[in-house]
């Protein structure tokens, strides 16, 4: 293995590849930064491009985007609570409240350390369970997807326990969104009212453009001032300071990246849902929970450390099966197609030499990702003392086109539009806005689990405790729960 | 760097560009400004892939100031990208990849569609797939006639209802009078194979490019053979199972345009197409990637739209 390890830097260590590495960086960084867009976009632009270009350039520029976007994405998360990417979302929580208190530069320090820090764990995770990463896979099928997505479902319902019924409807929300469009299991349209853009369901990324862009630039608007509020306790320089946070916090990055890799594996769960159980595992664990959501910096570093973490495990179905486990995923195997590899089970054995090479230029993208915004940290934080009739409109107008540009479809700009006005009731209401988000994520693969579940046992409910994977699963949400009732209850018998 | 700009309407929403920005100055002879591929997947996928590496070769067998640009229109289950190629001008510089049974399925079953395949102008056929019908690679199942002394129904995996790999099973299976389950809901033909591998189900309907380097690294085994004739005197094909009329359940990938392209424009496109699908560095990419070409012109394309859409009329009742 270090020998391939050797050879693939060697591969990557040429002046022109490492520029094409760079490209990637910077062009992911600039998809990451704006709403809507991402790395999937960014690589289906690229893709043309890398025709000219040899196999390995082409990789480094793949890996340099991938790796890129969690940092763009957690720029915005921070600064403007607009997560740039889907799994920045949980970033939103604690990063947005840090820029408000004008401590924007440190949690942007924090996560600029925690990225490269959980990329690299996830990196090595990944070069560790290689070996055996088709039986890994082979451990999760219809019942495994079904309670995971419990597991998931469960973990966002009981994150806020002072506002458990609040969250529990916005999850109920997020569900009926996520069961509009074609249902692959039964074969019949739901609330698409014959429309061919209701097809294909509810899409999360105009979602959460509008949700998280589109909201807290209403409530920028009708606030008026800044995100930072007053000028002058706007602190520059406090970079370093999220680095050292991050390092003295190292039990949250280790704790993050592992999550993150173990859920990044999961298809169709991915990146969201791994940023934010690493986000609540992390809250629950802290002896002072209720102080999360008011600019913790730990809750900055657990979920850009499952950020990248989440990569490495997305390419472990891609390796052992040639199945993407993320939308980027997809993407890139349509590279490696037009290069003239087979995606699929032999990938492995046949382009071993290009994915070490992907796998180390994962690695140095986020390393290059975080300099780079560690060296903008100053002029990125004075985002935050741009009056909100600036910003908003621009704000709104980039996060739209950014939105059109997915997929050039209209309905994504209505849903977008749609879902800011939602959310901007749900903050005026005190509703959070993380819980919809997550279940639109789940809900499929909730209902999709279950219902394959029960035709392969044949309405047998055995079949959810079938296998030593699904029993710990089991086990994981009962603790969940458990975890979140017991002291209350325990409190409520000693008061008798 | 012109081929940044091949993702055009991303890169035009992107710099802001008008729209009228992305196409040339006109004059009078075909092509003199950019002509779209409207593939009706998303970016990355098997055939979008395909599409892209065959584009380039078009262009060297077209005369003009030109590039060829594929746009990814997914959605709606291919429907999205046949109606805009449908209703686009009839002036050649929209074309698209429809893919068969896919796109005729939704008329028989009654869904409302925005296109009628008959009026298509159709230029070419590019490739066929068979469907491999599969079982795990250690599976005691050797042929397609033991699904019927299983003592039970065979399970099958397969994505919706409505969708070719569920037709072709339930057709296939009725025929044959094999008694059968479906489990649906795979999200893609790489995850009911897998379903396969891990025994949610015994078998499944893919197609025959997709499963191949899963036969070849031993994880699941071909039992039969349905849309091409098959060598191997081991593995059925739909002759040997006694009912030739099967070979037509495959997957065709078409190239066509809006009705009424006039046909000169017509000739010109067919002749660039099949040029590049005969180019031979196009065929070095399709022996490396797994790939095939069946290259058919626009009359005998034609023909076959007919004949599938006699085909699956006639099997109508499992259609639906």
């Amino acid at each position: 293995m270090f020998d391939l390890l050797l050879n693939a830097i060697q591969d990557i260590a040429h002046v022109q590849t490492l520029l094409f590495l760079l490209l990637g960086v910077i062009f992911g960084l600039i998809f990451g930064v704006i709403p809507g867009l991402g790395g999937t976009t960014a690589l289906a632009i690229l893709m043309p491009l890398t025709f000219g270009m040899t196999a390995i350039d082409a990789f480094a520029m793949s890996g340099g985007i991938m790796g890129a976007v969690a940092m763009g994405g957690a720029i915005s998360a921070i600064l403007l609570n607009t997560p740039g990417t889907a799994p920045n979302a949980a970033t939103t929580l604690d990063g947005f409240p840090l820029a408000k208190q004008g401590r924007a530069a440190e949690a942007i320090g924090a996560a600029a350390t925690a990225s490269p820090l959980g990329g690299m764990f996830g990196v090595i995770t990944l070069l560790m369970v290689l070996p055996v990463a088709k039986e890994l896979i082979l451990l999760f099928g219809p019942p495994e997807f079904f309670l995971l997505a419990v597991f998931g479902l469960v973990t966002i319902s009981l994150s806020d326990s002072s506002n458990l019924l609040r969250g529990l409807i916005a999850a109920g929300v997020g569900l009926m969104l996520a069961f509009v469009g074609y249902d692959t299991v039964t074969g019949g349209e739901r609330f698409t009212y014959a429309s061919d853009y209701l097809f294909d369901g509810i899409p999360l990324v105009p979602a959460l453009v509008g949700l998280f862009g589109v909201t807290e630039m209403i409530h920028l608007s009708i606030t008026g001032g800044t995100v930072a509020g007053d000028a002058g306790k706007v602190r520059l320089h406090g970079v370093m300071k999220g680095v050292r946070a991050t390092f003295k916090n190292w039990k949250v990055v280790i704790r993050g990246s592992l999550i993150g890799t173990i859920i990044g594996a999961v298809p169709g769960v991915g990146g969201t849902v791994a940023t934010f159980i690493a986000y609540s595992t992390t809250k629950r664990s802290d002896p002072h929970p209720e102080t999360f959501g008011t600019g913790r910096i730990e809750g900055v570093i657990a979920p850009e450390s499952a950020n990248n973490a989440k990569d490495s495990g997305a390419l472990l179905p891609t390796l052992a099966f040639g199945i993407p486990g993320s939308a980027e995923m997809a993407v890139f195997l349509g590279i490696l197609v037009l290069h003239g590899m087979q995606p699929g089970p032999m990938m492995l054995l046949n382009n071993e030499r290009e994915i070490y090479a992907l796998i180390i230029a994962l690695t140095l993208s986020a390393i290059f990702s975080a300099i780079i915004g560690l060296a903008l940290v100053r002029w990125l934080a004075m985002i935050t003392l741009v009056r909100g009739q600036l910003l908003a409109p621009l704000v709104i107008a980039v996060s739209l086109v950014g939105t059109y540009a997915i997929d050039s479809r209209p309905g994504d700009v209505v849903i977008a539009a749609l879902l800011g006005m939602l959310g901007y009731l749900m903050l005026r209401f005190n509703y959070p806005r993380l819980p919809l988000v997550i279940a639109l994520v789940l809900g499929e693969t909730a209902e999709r689990g279950f219902l394959q579940s029960m035709m392969i046992g044949h309405d047998d409910w055995g079949i959810f405790i079938a296998t030593p994977t699904s029993i710990i699963m089991v086990i994981l949400i009962l603790i969940t729960l458990g975890w979140s009732f017991i002291p209350g209850l325990l409190k409520r018998f000693k008061n008798r | 760097m012109h081929s940044i700009i091949k993702s055009s309407t991303l890169a035009c929403a992107l710099i802001l560009l008008v729209a009228a920005g992305c196409s040339g100055p006109a004059n009078d002879s075909f092509p003199n400004r950019d002509i779209e591929i409207v593939i009706p997947y998303a970016a990355g996928g098997g055939f979008d892939t395909y599409v892209r590496a065959l584009a380039p070769h078009m262009e060297k067998y077209l005369e003009g100031d030109f590039n060829i640009l594929p746009i990814n229109v997914p959605g709606a289950g291919g429907r999205r990208g046949a109606s805009e190629v449908y209703r686009a001008n009839p002036d050649g510089y929209t074309i698209g990849i429809f893919n068969l049974p896919g796109v005729l399925l939704p008329q028989l079953q009654g869904v409302k569609v925005n296109y009628d395949l008959a009026d298509v102008s159709w230029l070419s056929t590019l490739s066929i797939d068979a469907y491999a019908v599969i079982v795990k690679g250690d599976s005691t199942i050797n042929s397609i006639q033991d699904f019927k002394t299983l003592g039970r129904p065979v399970v099958y995996g397969a994505t919706g209802p409505s969708s070719t790999s569920y037709i072709a099973t339930t057709i296939v299976s009725e025929a044959l009078e094999i008694p059968y389950e479906v489990i649906t809901g795979y999200k893609g033909s790489s995850e009911y194979i897998l379903g396969v591998i891990r025994g949610d189900v015994d078998a499944t309907f893919a197609n025959l490019s997709t499963v191949q380097s899963y036969i070849e690294s031993g994880d699941v085994k071909m039992v039969a053979l349905i849309g091409d004739e098959s060598d191997d005197p081991a593995i059925y094909d739909a002759s040997d199972l006694g009912i030739p009329e099967l070979g037509n359940i495959k997957v065709v990938r078409m190239v066509g345009g809006p009705p009424g392209l006039p046909d000169e424009i017509k000739k010109t496109l067919e002749q660039a197409i099949l040029s590049a699908l005969a180019d031979p560095e196009f065929k070095t990419w399709l022996e490396a990637t797994g790939n095939d070409v069946y290259p058919a012109g626009a009359s005998a394309t034609a023909q076959s739209v007919g004949e599938l859409s006699a085909f699956y009329d006639k099997f109508k009742e499992f259609v639906e």
